[in-house]
């Protein structure tokens, strides 16, 4: 059954490959990346072994199924950076890798010139093992799914024939789940048949069968016995009896292969075997094939039979080890890079090494600085192109206004690459060399032209690091083999540090953990925004869905001055970030919010603000709230039903916190201000340390009531004027 | 993909008896490339059918054992678990099959679409994003499924509601105007632009009307000029232009041009959606007028087409108000609400509310079956469609006069054809219980009583096809045993890797409600139910573990070691505010140590537990 369609599928795969392929015999310049799916994945992985442990650096590159689970994750530039890494930790956990790109690059001092070799992973989350556990779930985004179509991504290649994983957490949980399966079934092997016993033989049906097999162990337990020296008599019987039993030898010992049974009548056998015959025993293996059999074995003694059971363990842990390492298979690229402590070079990164570490390694935490840190003990040198690219001054000078994207880079520092005629551009500079090798073909003029397949992606990433080393003055000809790439001085600056927010331009240290902004920056949209003050931010969802951003400064600024609001920013139609002049006002704000919202009287109605509650669904929060939001692991499309399915959480927090300095407010359960109170007092005992944060006493708080009961006077004059 | 489309050939008479020909039995594959004819010819065929048999292939069924509808799950819980399912998960293919049952005869138009929820019209829909579920995608890849065709040259839809936003925020190129109402009273600029736009207007009709002297009546050079004198030809018919600031205006234009007869307008939208002009359109008489509507109506249709995709289909299935036959409706019906008409409402009685508006008469084959006495286990088709076989006799010819396709180019690609077997199912099925209907009434005339009282019952009664998928069902109670769910108690915080017997032999005596009989069965690996024969007993367990009052013995040490037990009203809340944890034990341990205010069910949830949950008190414990 399953074999056919199997066969069918890489009958489909093949014929995609040779199409692309075809131009082997023909010349060296266009042959296809290297390929490898489940079926060649053991001999590629072989290959890639040498590679990597031959290359100064290796280059990668990930396809996925999705960036982004609800509008309102894309990248803001009001994202402070630990809730970016909230963001692209979502991204790493719901999206699945379909496409791995590996490229390791080695000098070829002889031939003065980079030997590389890409490999085109396709990767699929497929359940390997047969627990029953959570059942493997992935994201796809329509427009990431469409795009990866666009670029003639082999979807049936990637499901039919991806080849599967397990994480370090994930292997580790397989083998003890293992261990507890076989030592569960081993301890009822050995007689204490408890979930046997259990069976009563109600149906005749059952006693039928029961006495038959009764009979027909007895007889071929005799007839072993009868003739030790002579041939077996049973052989024949079998034949008659639909070939369910065959006498083979197991380690040594004969034994009665069990075939075309129900699992139920396998039961029934179980018990007969304990109740009837001291002397042999019911056991379960794997035969040469890993095709599970069901055996009966006889022993001569207890001992022999202790001793069976203790080699049936092994075989059974053996088997185990062998199934959880075909699991495991990709894993075993991660692995080798990670052992090999090569230079690893992505191309802006980070979610590409977020991916990694929640795929292969275990769960992301939920600090930016406790995942890099982890991550870098795994990989500790990774030099980003996009910095590279960005940061230094010979390159900046070289890349003048040009993008920065991985494709517009390739083409402007490897023009003899991108285009095949080489004649293009800046011919005074020096080029170097990339010959390309897969399998047994290897040319220096290269380009399979796959843009957005990992493995392409992922020799580009590569040609524009080693171009990009040659401009700041690494010279490879001085390179002798023992030289580590990743102790270069030059490339000092660039290690370790990734662009987190690529738009707020915030850099990180995998080294140290430290967060600092891309000081070189020639952002254009400098001005666009206003700088970002996260302590003077107000999130606003649920509010009327007509509201326009002009008229909700307008409503703000009525109340508390025409200053007052230094911006508004949509996340999506239904909440805004409100970036206020003072951090009073942001307090000021969801205090007054929250008064109004109380009182249903005439004042409260005329008020200014009673525009932007309209309809009642109208909730505020501060910056850490925000944040809380973004922590969560559901999406809703909606970032106001997202809030609203958090905020059932948040509020259960609250109860059960000491609000402390809040006191005065109790009441109303609903009330935001609650949470808000709280995180603040949260936020002291987290965050002392941070000076990043300012501390937000409960004085404070109460001294903005004040502010905000005097301001509302002055409001209800005005209104009422 | 053509290639799959163009030959055709009558294909497929064969006898229901015979097995190895029911597998050729095809369904027509259906691709964007091929979705307009298709539409037009399905469209006749419903017309013309009985019923209209539906399957459709997802992306995946659930997120965690628990989550899947069980034998423990009350209509409502059932709902919340399939309501989930139904958002997450897309659908990859839709099979529909529009049949008659003619005497002995079944006559079947099986038709399989592919869909993908691709953002045609870049707007974020049909869908931002959905789940994959991977046991299901390699299931589906031994079938033979092609993702790259799904993916490729599926066919993309909107819902209902996801339209009429969608129009709201494109504005379609040319919208055709509809009467407006006029109680404006006129300003004096309305007026002075009312005036100058008439006398405008009617300049421009005399000047196109102005009869062509008689003797250059083969003039073409004369012809042309006036078009150039006379300005925009909208096709073959002369219009103009009216600029317009406002909607204000735009309906002061529309009023006054009533006093012209041959006149039709057309609305210009500008970028935001917003009106920018009036196109008036000459025609030249009162059939001409017509004709203009007539292709007017054929632009507006093509674009619904473009924006509805898929939907038109459900739309006609919809209109023709034929009663559809599937299996688990549940599932099928969940899905078919939140893809293509709205989202999905919070409660089940809105929801049958909702769908009963758009499909009258659903019928689950599921229920069908349960007539059939021995079939109530049934956990399958192929299970029930074997037992059928051997049991029964049925006459039946299936007839596909369709224009399928060939076998060679067909191989492998049998998509869809789990709609024939319900087709094929549901009419041996008519055909033993005697419900068939007479071939010359309408159907909802002739549907008898006997079949109506099938109709839209969604209870669930076993998980599905796919079941098999995830191997082993992990609940079974005594045959159509009732119990009601104030009579369950789930345990957890047992030692992991405990089966049920071992359970139940721990738990037996360790307590004086467990000396009388009472069932435990596993939920998932973390979570155990324990159903109680004896009224009352529930209560009493459960008080026991909340208070850890109890003497001595095994349940003493088990709760020391942790075991915790909860009742049914917790799981119906956790299912209803959709605390999905990825097991059981998880979410009722968080659920009962800080219960979750019900913002959610705050509205019509509440009334519905509050009325109908004690008419749903028993829950029909089904052998899985």
């Amino acid at each position: 059954m399953k074999k056919a369609p199997l066969g069918r599928a890489l009958v489909f795969v093949l014929h995609g490959s040779s199409f692309k392929h075809r131009p082997f015999s023909s010349a060296t310049s266009t042959f296809g990346l290297k390929k490898v799916t489940k079926t060649n994945f053991d001999s590629a992985l072989e290959d890639l072994r040498g590679h990597v442990r031959d290359a100064d650096f290796v280059s990668i590159d990930l396809e996925m199924t999705g960036v982004t689970s609800a509008p309102w994750r894309e990248f803001f530039e009001f994202d402070r950076y630990d809730v970016r890494y909230l963001k692209v930790k979502d991204s790493a956990e719901k999206f699945a890798v379909v496409q791995f790109g590996v490229c390791p690059f080695r000098w070829d001092a002889s031939r003065e010139s980079f030997v590389a070799h890409p490999y085109n992973f396709y990767v699929f989350p497929r359940k390997e093992l047969p627990f029953d556990g959570p059942s493997y779930e992935f994201l796809c985004q329509t427009t990431s799914i469409d795009f990866l179509a666009k670029y003639q991504f082999d979807f049936n290649a990637c499901v039919h024939e991806g080849v599967s994983y397990l994480s370090r957490t994930q292997e580790a949980e397989a083998r003890c789940r293992f261990n507890l399966g076989y030592e569960d079934e081993l301890s009822n092997l050995g007689c204490q048949f408890k979930e046997v016993r259990d069976i009563p033989l109600i149906s005749t049906v059952d006693v039928l069968f029961t006495e038959r097999m009764k009979n027909r162990f007895r007889e071929w337990r005799d007839g072993l016995l009868r003739n030790t020296k002579g041939g077996s008599q049973f052989e024949g019987n079998s034949n008659g009896s639909k070939q369910q039993f065959q006498t083979v030898f197991f380690k040594m010992r004969p034994a009665l292969m069990l075939m075309g049974f129900t699992s139920h009548q396998l039961r029934l056998i179980q018990l007969v075997i304990r109740q009837q015959f001291k002397d042999l025993a019911y056991v379960r293996v794997y035969g040469e094939d890993s095709f599970e059999q069901k055996l009966v074995v006889y022993t001569d003694s207890e001992d022999d039979k202790d001793l069976l059971m203790q080699e049936v363990k092994d075989g059974l842990h053996k088997e185990a080890e062998r199934k959880i390492k075909a699991a495991v298979a990709f894993r075993h690229v991660i692995d080798l890079l990670s052992s090999e402590r090569k230079l690893l070079i992505g191309h802006n990164c980070f979610l590409d090494i977020a991916h990694i570490y929640s795929k292969f390694f275990g769960p992301l935490p939920s600090a930016v600085e406790e995942f890099v840190s982890s991550f870098h003990e795994k990989f500790p040198y990774i030099v980003d192109t996009k910095h590279l690219l960005r940061t230094n001054n010979a390159i900046q000078n070289l890349m003048k206004k040009n993008s920065t994207s991985l494709s517009a880079a390739f083409a402007h520092l490897c023009p003899q690459i991108a285009c095949a005629s080489g004649a293009s551009a800046l011919p005074h500079l020096s080029y170097l060399k990339v010959e390309v090798q897969v399998d047994d073909m290897r040319s220096s003029n290269w380009n399979s032209g796959a843009k957005h397949e990992a493995g392409y992606d992922a020799f580009m990433t590569g040609c524009v690091f080693a171009q990009a080393c040659n401009h700041i003055g690494i010279d490879f000809n001085l390179h002798s083999p023992s030289t580590v790439l990743a102790h270069n001085e030059k490339l000092q600056k660039h290690m370790n540090l990734l662009y987190l927010s690529w738009n707020t331009g915030a850099i990180i240290d995998l080294s140290s953990g430290k967060v600092t902004p891309d000081s070189s920056r020639f952002h254009v949209n400098k001005h666009r925004y206003p700088n970002v003050v996260f302590q003077n931010i107000v999130l606003l969802w649920g509010f009327p869905s007509k509201l326009k951003p002009r008229e909700l400064r307008e409503c703000l600024s009525k109340v508390f001055g025409p200053e007052s609001v230094t911006s508004v920013y949509y996340l999506d139609k239904t909440a805004a970030f409100i970036q206020f002049s003072k951090e009073e006002f942001v307090t000021a704000f969801l205090v007054l919010k929250e008064t109004l919202e109380r009182n249903n009287d005439p004042i409260s109605v005329l008020h200014p603000l009673s525009k932007l509650l309209e309809g009642g669904r109208t909730h505020a929060g501060n910056y850490e709230v925000y944040k809380q939001i973004c922590s969560s692991a559901n999406s809703k499309i909606l970032f106001a039903d997202q809030a609203n399915s958090v905020g059932i959480k948040l509020r259960k927090e609250l109860d059960t916190q000491e609000l402390g300095s809040s006191s005065g407010m109790s009441g109303a359960g609903n009330s935001i201000l609650h949470f808000v109170a709280s995180s603040e007092s949260r936020k002291c005992n987290d965050m002392l340390n941070d000076p990043s944060y300012r501390h937000f006493s409960g004085d404070e708080m109460t001294d903005a009531l004040y502010i905000i009961k005097s301001q509302l006077g002055k409001q209800t004059r005005n209104t009422k004027l | 993909m053509s290639r799959f489309l163009q030959r055709r050939f009558l294909c497929s008479r064969s006898r229901s008896n015979q097995s190895s020909k029911q597998q050729q039995w095809k369904a027509k594959q259906v691709t964007k490339s091929n979705f307009s004819e298709a539409l037009e010819e399905i469209k006749k065929h419903i017309q013309d059918s009985d019923f209209i048999a539906v399957s459709s292939q997802k992306s995946g069924a659930f997120s965690a054992p628990w989550r899947r509808v069980l034998s423990i799950d009350t209509l409502e819980t059932a709902y919340f678990k399939a309501k989930d399912a139904a958002e997450k998960f897309q659908l990859f293919q839709f099979a529909v099959c529009p049949f008659s049952i003619k005497e002995s005869k079944v006559i079947a138009f099986p038709y399989n679409f592919h869909l993908f929820p691709r953002d045609e019209l870049n707007l974020g829909m049909p869908s931002y994003s959905f789940s994959c579920q991977t046991s299901y995608l390699t299931s589906m890849a031994w079938e033979g499924f092609d993702f790259n065709v799904c993916i490729y040259d599926g066919i993309s839809y909107l819902s209902r509601v996801q339209e009429s936003s969608a129009k709201d925020r494109i504005g379609s190129p040319i919208s055709r105007i509809h009467p407006v109402k006029s109680s404006l009273t006129p300003s004096v600029a309305d007026s002075v632009f009312l005036e100058r736009t008439r006398s405008r207007v009617r300049h421009w009709i005399n000047a196109c009307k102005d009869p062509i002297p008689k003797k250059g009546t083969d003039d073409a050079l004369v012809k042309s000029l006036r078009k150039l004198i006379l300005g925009e030809m909208f096709g073959a018919r002369p219009c103009m232009s009216i600029d317009i600031c406002s909607e204000r205006q735009v309906e002061l234009v529309l009023e006054m041009l009533n006093e012209f007869s041959d006149l039709i307008a057309l609305i210009i939208p500008d970028k935001s959606g917003g009106p920018k002009a009036v196109r008036v359109v000459l025609t030249s008489s009162e059939e001409d007028k017509k004709l203009l509507e007539r292709e007017l109506e054929n632009l507006e249709e093509e674009e619904n087409r473009r924006v509805r995709g898929f939907r038109e289909v459900i739309d006609a299935i919809s209109v023709s108000q034929k009663p559809i036959v599937a299996y688990n409706c549940l599932d099928e019906f969940t899905f078919i609400h939140s893809k293509f008409l709205a989202p999905l409402p919070k409660s089940m009685s809105e929801f049958m509310c909702s769908l009963r508006f758009a499909f009258p008469c659903i019928l689950d084959v599921n229920h069908v079956l349960k007539e059939i006495g021995p079939l109530k286990k049934a956990k399958s088709l192929p299970a029930a469609m074997s037992y059928l076989k051997r049991q029964f006799f049925v006459p039946l010819d299936m007839e596909i006069p369709h224009h399928g396709f060939s076998e060679q180019e067909h191989e492998g690609k049998n998509h869809g054809h789990n709609v024939l077997r319900i087709t094929h199912l549901f009419a041996k099925l008519c055909f033993i219980l005697k419900v068939t209907p007479a071939s010359n009434q309408t159907v909802n005339d002739d549907l008898d009583n006997a079949m109506e009282s099938y109709a839209n019952n969604f209870y669930p009664y076993s998980t599905g096809l796919q079941e098999l998928i995830d191997g082993e069902g992990m609940l079974w109670m005594d045959n159509s045993r009732k119990v009601s769910t104030e009579d369950l108690a789930f345990l957890w915080g047992f030692k992991t890797g405990m089966s049920a017997g071992v359970l139940k032999s721990v738990f037996r005596g360790s307590h004086d409600v467990f000396s009388e009989d009472f069932e435990v069965r596993l939920v998932d690996e973390s979570c155990a139910i324990v159903v109680f024969w004896t009224p009352g007993s529930a209560k009493v367990l459960l008080n026991v573990l909340s208070s850890g009052m109890v003497g001595s013995g095994g349940l003493k040490e088990m709760i020391s070691g942790g075991l915790r037990g909860v009742g049914y009203e917790i799981y119906k809340r956790i299912c209803r505010l959709g605390l999905w944890e990825s097991n059981l034990a998880e979410s009722l341990e968080r659920e009962s140590e800080e219960p979750t205010p019900d913002v959610v069910g705050a509205d019509p949830t509440k009334d519905w537990s509050d009325i109908d949950w004690s008419n749903d008190s028993m829950i029909k414990l089904e052998d899985l």
